[in-house]
């Protein structure tokens, strides 16, 4: 598959983000090879733009963090979705599921099932 | 190697001490990680590869900036509506006090006192006023995942209400001082002045507490404009 462009990526980068933390709390290096696995190594982003994005949702209350200490003694920074980033989460996968099958729709040269986003 | 990217990391976040330790440990730890998963091992190669995923650090430093430099903005805005409300019930003590004490002005200083009380009255609403538009403001825009022109011209929005606010606040502060001056001096230093004096000093703390807020804001916007010019 190939690599998707940055700029797609920077315009949902909340969503991909959010998404891998829906399945429990995690640390960031964790969200990362997630998002990864989860998208087939479609998304590669610098990884370094996840953390001022995790910081940034955690301000937003859509995230809570702590930190733990790991099996190597290190500290580590776990995230969770807050119960406001679970709603968030699901609205724009509702938007973006709207979107994908009018684009499909659009692409496949027929009319979209429901109203485009 | 790891530890001269961290540094730099840290360096470029250094105006926020507590922003830049965390960041520092959270971003050791991933590229110990990422070292640890390398199928390579553990070299030097492995180093250099973590550190070219993870990004430069200057880039990341300047995302890290501009979400704390949001951050910071919007506990101004709740600053400037806690301290306002601190110097109001300051205000309002004092002149309870006057009327439990029957401390009236002197026929001398009534027309001057009567302007001063006026020039109080609209500086403090016109504070109260602006201190909450700032507020609604800032509090109402989420932080941009960028540093784009529209996040710069809110933030310079935004500045410029605090300005404005504080600007009224200190007026209404200094107009309170020169009042509680002039009734002093009929009834000297007394416990009956006490409490005068002493809302007066919270009214003060309260006045120089938001222009320190104001100050540090600044300083970290300029400082946040600096990493996003190099």
């Amino acid at each position: 598959m190939h690599s998707m462009e940055g700029e797609m990526l920077k315009g949902h980068l909340d969503m991909i983000v959010l998404a891998p933390l829906s399945a429990g709390p995690a640390h960031g290096y964790a969200v990362i090879q997630e998002i990864r696995r989860r998208s087939g190594q479609a998304f590669d982003l610098p990884e370094g733009t996840v953390y001022p994005a995790l910081h940034r949702l955690e301000q937003a209350g859509w995230l809570t963090s702590r930190w733990v200490t790991a099996e190597s003694g290190r500290r580590r920074r776990v995230y969770a979705l807050t119960r406001h980033g679970d709603r968030a989460l699901t609205e724009r996968r509702a938007v973006w599921q709207q979107f994908s099958d009018a684009i499909g729709s659009l692409l496949a040269g027929t009319r979209p099932r429901g109203r485009p986003a | 190697m790891i530890s001269d990217y961290l540094e730099a990391l840290a360096a470029a976040l250094s105006f926020d001490r507590t922003l830049s330790q965390r960041v520092r440990q959270e971003v050791e730890d991933h590229l110990r990680q990422a070292v640890d998963a390398d199928p390579v091992g553990g070299g030097l190669e492995a180093q250099q590869r973590a550190i070219a995923n993870f990004g430069e650090p200057h880039a990341i430093a300047v995302q890290f900036a501009v979400v704390s430099l949001a951050q910071q903005t919007k506990r101004v805005g709740a600053a400037i509506i806690l301290l306002i409300a601190g110097v109001f019930v300051a205000m309002k003590a004092r002149v309870a006090w006057y009327a439990i004490m029957r401390c009236a002005i002197s026929d001398d200083i009534k027309i001057v006192s009567g302007i001063i009380g006026s020039i109080d009255r609209y500086s403090f609403w016109v504070s109260v006023i602006i201190g909450i538009v700032g507020w609604v403001y800032v509090s109402g825009y989420r932080i941009v995942a960028g540093s784009g022109a529209a996040y710069r011209k809110q933030l310079r929005r935004f500045f410029l209400l605090c300005a404005a606010a504080t600007g009224s606040l200190v007026i209404s502060v200094v107009s309170d001082g020169v009042l509680t001056t002039l009734r002093l001096p009929g009834a000297g230093l007394s416990a009956e002045f006490l409490v005068p004096i002493f809302s007066m000093a919270i009214e003060i703390a309260c006045a120089a507490v938001l222009v320190l807020q104001i100050r540090g804001i600044t300083q970290r916007a300029t400082a946040t404009a600096a990493l996003l010019k190099t």
